[in-house]
């Protein structure tokens, strides 16, 4: 279960140990974290391969295409509290203060 | 929904008919979150940075593709994985001509007046393929024979297709 860990990952782990119960949204991980579509994906899918990730496509209103989640898997969930401890919130707050490109 | 939204959205959708199967779902939800994205040209860039991912996979797809044989291929006799390379090349070059096609639609949104352009219609959906269609034949001619048939094929095909449409006319 080896992973990368850049500071763009540790990033992408950053924002889902924010409330990591809950189904987050490429597009709102891309605003938090400060990262572009062509950087986050990869992350995305590197994670969802090693089953750090669920996946799921939410089903939206009628007639609206269903949107893709994410969220951690207890495994994945572990790995980053291991990976990163106590990073939680730090990454965030530094882009929040626009000190991280995307 | 402007103009660069609208090529956004046209990038992305021929980036997913050229997907690779295992990366199409992911490709699917970056075209989902476009509809998010704030801004015309935000959601240009998301697009643009998408359609990298999605080229960089299928890129990684074929080269695991051509440095060896594929599972379906371990197995099959001769002629039965000679008649799959034909028809994995034809489907190339098939490919090939669906993303030029793709291409012209999404240059003729943005250029309006190249649509009556009767040498870029030609040079995009004739010059380039055929040049391609040599350049790969050549390429793949020692390695994998059957499939640089297949592109040949495909190549001469269209050929034909092209003389017999002028000669009709």
């Amino acid at each position: 279960m080896k992973l990368r860990l850049s500071p763009q990952t540790l990033l992408v782990l950053d924002a889902f140990l924010v409330q990591p119960e809950e189904w987050k949204y490429g597009y709102d991980l891309s605003r938090v974290t400060g990262l572009k579509s062509g950087t986050l994906y990869p992350i995305l899918m590197r994670m969802a391969e090693r089953k750090l990730l669920e996946t799921e496509w939410e089903a939206g209103e009628p007639g609206k295409p269903p949107r893709h989640m994410y969220r951690f898997t207890p495994e994945g969930l572990g790995f980053a509290r291991a990976n990163a401890p106590g990073r939680a919130g730090a990454g965030l707050e530094q882009v929040a203060l626009g000190m991280v490109e995307g | 929904m402007g103009a660069p939204r609208r090529l956004a959205a046209g990038i992305l959708k021929a980036a997913i008919d050229i997907a690779p199967e295992a990366s199409r779902e992911w490709a699917a939800a970056m075209l989902r979150e476009l509809d998010f994205v704030e801004g015309d040209w935000a959601a240009l860039m998301w697009a643009l940075g998408s359609t990298t991912v999605i080229l960089r996979h299928a890129a990684c797809a074929w080269q695991e593709w051509l440095k060896g044989s594929t599972k379906e291929e371990v197995g099959m006799n001769n002629t039965g994985k000679k008649a799959l390379g034909v028809g994995l090349g034809m489907l190339s070059a098939l490919a090939l001509v669906g993303c030029t096609f793709a291409m012209l639609r999404i240059i003729s949104l943005v250029f309006p007046g190249l649509e009556h352009s009767p040498w870029a219609y030609w040079l995009a959906v004739m010059v380039v393929p055929e040049a391609i269609f040599v350049g790969a034949t050549i390429a793949l001619w020692r390695k994998r024979g059957p499939v640089a048939a297949g592109i040949l094929a495909t190549g001469l095909m269209m050929a034909l297709h092209v003389a017999v449409h002028f000669s009709m006319r």
